[in-house]
């Protein structure tokens, strides 16, 4: 009896997905949670785990075909046929909920990786009812931390929307990257001129993106640099004991945390220009947690950003294991989709690739974004306590802030990257 | 002088099952009511109504449809006077269950009008004059809501009468005006015109059972319609007057005024709770304008000791509402693990041709709220149990979150769908979604098809249509 692939539902606005490639044939033999076919979406690449332990009996899209969630992607065959298989197959057959639950539990881990929490077949958790489980499907919920308000502590729906709300912005980052899988090169075909290239998904969300960002926001840049001699003086001290926590210590971390304390410092830069036609007379959103998008290039795949969630409640530890994790999934393209949402300033650090400095256009609907260019050493003058100058050779960076008009002014702009800048030139225990 | 830890004032529905639940949970209980054990649920309202429903039915098969299933009469007799008699028996007969049920938890019964003197003092009046004062820990106020009277009409009890004397009374008018499309307005005509009165149902609100789907309002409409019951919605009316051979009630729409007259009419246009003079204010307890009782999510009141239950809370005033509320208010005063009950999803059960049944949003209401939703349907014509008792008016009507498939609502007319709707609340409370009720097999030939089929059709399959 074979059981059906979904497409899955990835986020509230996304509601299609493209098939990149297959990673199996017909006929393949797959195991459980073994990913199955990479899938695209306008927010984030990601595999499709198989829901049961068979043999891929057919493909029902071919790859690049785009598709509704809940198309029947293909069909499984499963292995076994013994008794408490056959019962969890013949749950799963044309039985949508079900189906998807099972995906689910395969989709909240890692491929190959036992389920932390297989959601719906756990005995602790007791009943979780059809509603329930979609909905924590959609969400990606470990519904083990959810306090269960029913009948017998059953999870309710409420429990669920309760949870949501209280932790809407942003759930702790999960610690302890163990060895992660490099990531892999994607394959595209080298474009040949006088050709036409058809546009992915990704390349079209983000030319809507940049075209509507511009559009809506007076755009500004102002620039500062920043002495990076004790930063990069604490990064060659930690570097070793942050390795031995599995944790590669890398600048982005310190431009994070440096951020992450200037907004806290300026409150009104980590808002949102809020619309008369969202909120009659219009107005300037203060956000109530900073959540810092960390701009990463996939290539040619495009951009991506993952958000580090409440930034500026972490340690330097804490923002370089989010940074690492976070950038490292990206590339394996294995986001999940409330991992890029929420942002409420963004770092693109474009010195990666050789730039030293850049006018970064804004994330829509944040206030600003700090382009970071290439750390340098040159030659600058000091100034020491008593008036002498002398030239020293000093690793230098030159740090680029976009901000909206309507909402900042150059002075206030201005002292938010100074401060910035301060962080930096001070950075220490 | 008795000490209780409960007393509960007002034996209906919710006050004797307060009762019963405190027993059990070891409490020392005593229940108190001026008049009936069993409340007008029992006595006067949901039981005998049904008795009188039932014979209503087999007149109206007797009468009109005689012929269909070929039964012919010389001189066919409808004894009404019987009919009422029937529902008394039935009324007394459950009467006297709950007295033994108050006999075996080893309830104390207390027949007169309580009133609260303090907060641990409530005295009771007995018709001789007898007072007798209980010392209580946790007092229970459940009782009830009367008929909604505005202010110039005079119920005379003979000729404009409410529920109470409608329902004891064994002469049939020739004629009615009933003041109220409600539950019991509508069931009152359904009874009425089965034994031949000529029946007017006049609703200010522009359709019959305005709190239900609007749908099943215009399809009630439709079936009154066919029966010849007259149906003014939209209007008003202005004044009810008794004159010398019956009532006069004037009704006001956009159309103009115009005079209806009948032998009788029926004042049925809603309760107010019964919160006023039993000493609750004077303690401090908190009402409301209305004069109901207010209460948190446990049935607390304001003041520690005192908690309500029932029509005098107002929150859905539906016998089964005030006995779920009788269980919860019970267990938490015994301190033992209880639930949080959602007045949203209570069932709603209406005894009228075509019955209504429904819990949960209406199709507006859940549109109001921003749901994207998914409505399965089916139709008694295609369901072969309705063809079979030759009663197939009507549909199913399940309302789902299209997003997550909760179940939203469902709404019935037609046979006996007031008892189709347990499955549904239960899937409901258990956050189950169509595609459940649509995979749970039904036995064949039952109406309770028409569930399948409607869920089936909720999730885009329906196989009988």
């Amino acid at each position: 009896m074979p059981v059906q692939v979904l497409m899955p539902q990835f986020g509230e606005s996304v509601v299609e997905g493209t098939i990149t490639r297959w990673l199996k044939s017909e006929g393949d033999a797959v195991d459980e949670y073994e990913p199955l076919v990479e899938v695209n979406t306008d927010k984030v690449d990601t595999e499709i785990p198989c829901p049961v332990k068979g043999r891929l009996s057919q493909i029902l899209v071919d790859a690049g075909n785009t598709v509704l969630a809940g198309t029947v992607l293909a069909m499984i065959a499963p292995e076994s046929e013994s008794a408490s298989e056959m019962k969890q197959v013949l749950t799963s057959l044309d039985n949508q909920a079900a189906t998807e639950k099972m995906e689910l539990s395969a989709d909240v881990a890692p491929p190959k990786k036992p389920a932390t929490q297989p959601i719906g077949r756990t005995s602790n958790l007791g009943f979780i009812s059809p509603v329930v489980s979609r909905m924590a499907q959609e969400y990606h919920i470990d519904l083990s931390r959810i306090q269960g308000s029913g009948l017998g502590g059953r999870i309710t729906k409420n429990d669920l929307m309760d949870y949501l709300e209280k932790h809407a912005e942003g759930s702790p980052i999960s610690g302890a990257i163990a060895s992660l899988p490099q990531p892999a090169q994607p394959t595209y075909a080298s474009p040949v001129p006088g050709q036409v290239l058809p546009l992915t998904a990704v390349r079209r969300s983000i030319a809507e993106h940049m075209v509507f960002s511009k559009r809506t926001s007076p755009h500004v840049t102002t620039v500062m640099e920043a002495d990076l001699s004790r930063v990069t003086a604490h990064r060659l001290a930690n570097k070793e004991p942050f390795a031995r926590e599995g944790t590669s210590l890398t600048y982005s971390a310190y431009f994070v945390a440096a951020a992450a304390q200037a907004l806290k410092a300026s409150p009104i830069v980590n808002s949102s220009w809020v619309d008369e036609a969202a909120l009659p007379g219009g107005g300037i959103r203060i956000h109530s947690q900073i959540n810092i998008g960390l701009a990463t290039s996939l290539g040619e795949g495009g951009l991506i950003v993952p958000v580090i969630r409440a930034a500026d409640g972490l340690s330097l530890l804490g923002i370089a294991r989010a940074v690492n994790d976070l950038s490292n999934r990206a590339r394996l393209r294995q986001l999940r989709p409330e991992e890029v949402k929420g942002g409420t300033f963004t770092i693109t650090n474009h010195g990666t690739s050789g730039s030293l400095f850049a006018t970064p256009i804004i994330n829509q609907p944040q206030c600003g974004i700090l382009g970071v260019g290439m750390i340098q050493k040159r030659v600058v003058v000091l100034t020491d306590e008593r008036g002498n100058d002398s030239i020293a050779i000093r690793p230098m960076v030159y740090l680029s802030f976009t901000f909206d008009h309507r909402i900042l002014d150059g002075a206030i702009a201005d002292q938010f990257l100074g401060k910035v800048v301060e962080l930096l030139e001070h950075f220490g225990p | 002088m008795s000490e209780y830890d409960v007393v509960v004032i007002g034996a209906g529905p919710a006050g004797y099952v307060c009762a019963i639940r405190a027993a059990q949970l070891g409490l020392k209980t005593a229940i108190v009511d001026k008049e009936w054990l069993g409340g007008v649920c029992l006595n006067v309202g949901c039981i005998p109504s049904k008795a009188l429903l039932k014979n209503a039915e087999v007149a109206h098969l007797l009468r009109e449809r005689g012929k269909e299933f070929g039964f012919t009469f010389e001189n066919l007799n409808l004894d009404y006077g019987t009919a009422v008699k029937r529902s008394r028996q039935v009324s007394d007969r459950l009467v006297k269950g709950v007295g033994f049920l108050m006999r075996k938890n080893k309830v104390d019964v207390f027949m007169g009008a309580a009133r609260v003197t303090t907060r641990d003092k409530v005295t009771v009046t007995d018709n001789q004059g007898k007072v007798t004062e209980l010392t209580v820990k946790n007092i229970v106020v459940a009782t009830g809501a009367s008929t909604l009277v505005p202010p110039g009409w005079v119920v005379d009890g003979d000729k404009v009468v409410t529920y109470l004397e409608a329902i004891l009374q064994e002469k049939l008018p020739k004629s009615v005006v009933i003041i109220g499309a409600g539950a019991i307005g509508v069931e009152f005509a359904t009874i009425w015109h089965s034994y031949g009165v000529e029946v007017t149902i006049v609703e200010m609100l522009p359709r019959l059972v305005p709190l239900e789907d609007e749908e099943v309002s215009a399809e009630l409409t439709k079936a009154f319609g066919k029966k010849k019951i007259g149906v003014l919605t939209g209007h008003r009316v202005v004044s009810v007057q008794a004159t010398a051979d019956g009532v006069e009630v004037k009704v006001a729409s956009e159309q103009g005024e115009k005079v209806l007259q009948a032998e009788q009419a029926l004042v049925a246009i809603g309760f107010r709770p019964n919160g006023r003079g039993l000493g609750l204010e004077e303690v401090g307890v908190k009402l409301s304008e209305r004069g109901a009782v207010e209460i948190d999510e446990r049935m607390a009141t304001n003041v520690p000791g005192i908690w309500a239950i029932g029509d005098v809370t107002a929150k859905l005033m539906l016998a089964h509402v005030g006995s779920a509320q009788g269980i919860v208010c019970a267990e938490n005063i015994a301190g033992v693990e209880t639930i949080t009950l959602n007045y949203e999803f209570m069932p709603r059960a209406t005894y009228c041709q075509p019955q209504v049944a429904s819990f949960g949003l209406t199709e507006a209401q859940a549109k109001e709220r921003g749901y994207e939703i998914k409505i399965g349907r089916f139709p008694y014509q295609a369901n072969g149990k309705a063809l079979g008792l030759g009663d197939y008016t009507g549909w199913v009507k399940i309302i789902s979150d299209a997003k997550y498939g909760e179940i939203l609502g469902a709404h019935l007319i037609g046979p006996e769908v007031t008892e189709l709707l347990p499955e549904l609340t239960l899937a409901q409370m258990m956050e189950l979604t169509p595609n459940e009720i649509a995979r749970n097999v039904h036995a064949h030939p039952t109406l309770s098809e028409t569930l399948m089929e409607a869920a089936h059709a909720a999730e885009g399959h329906a196989v009988h249509i």
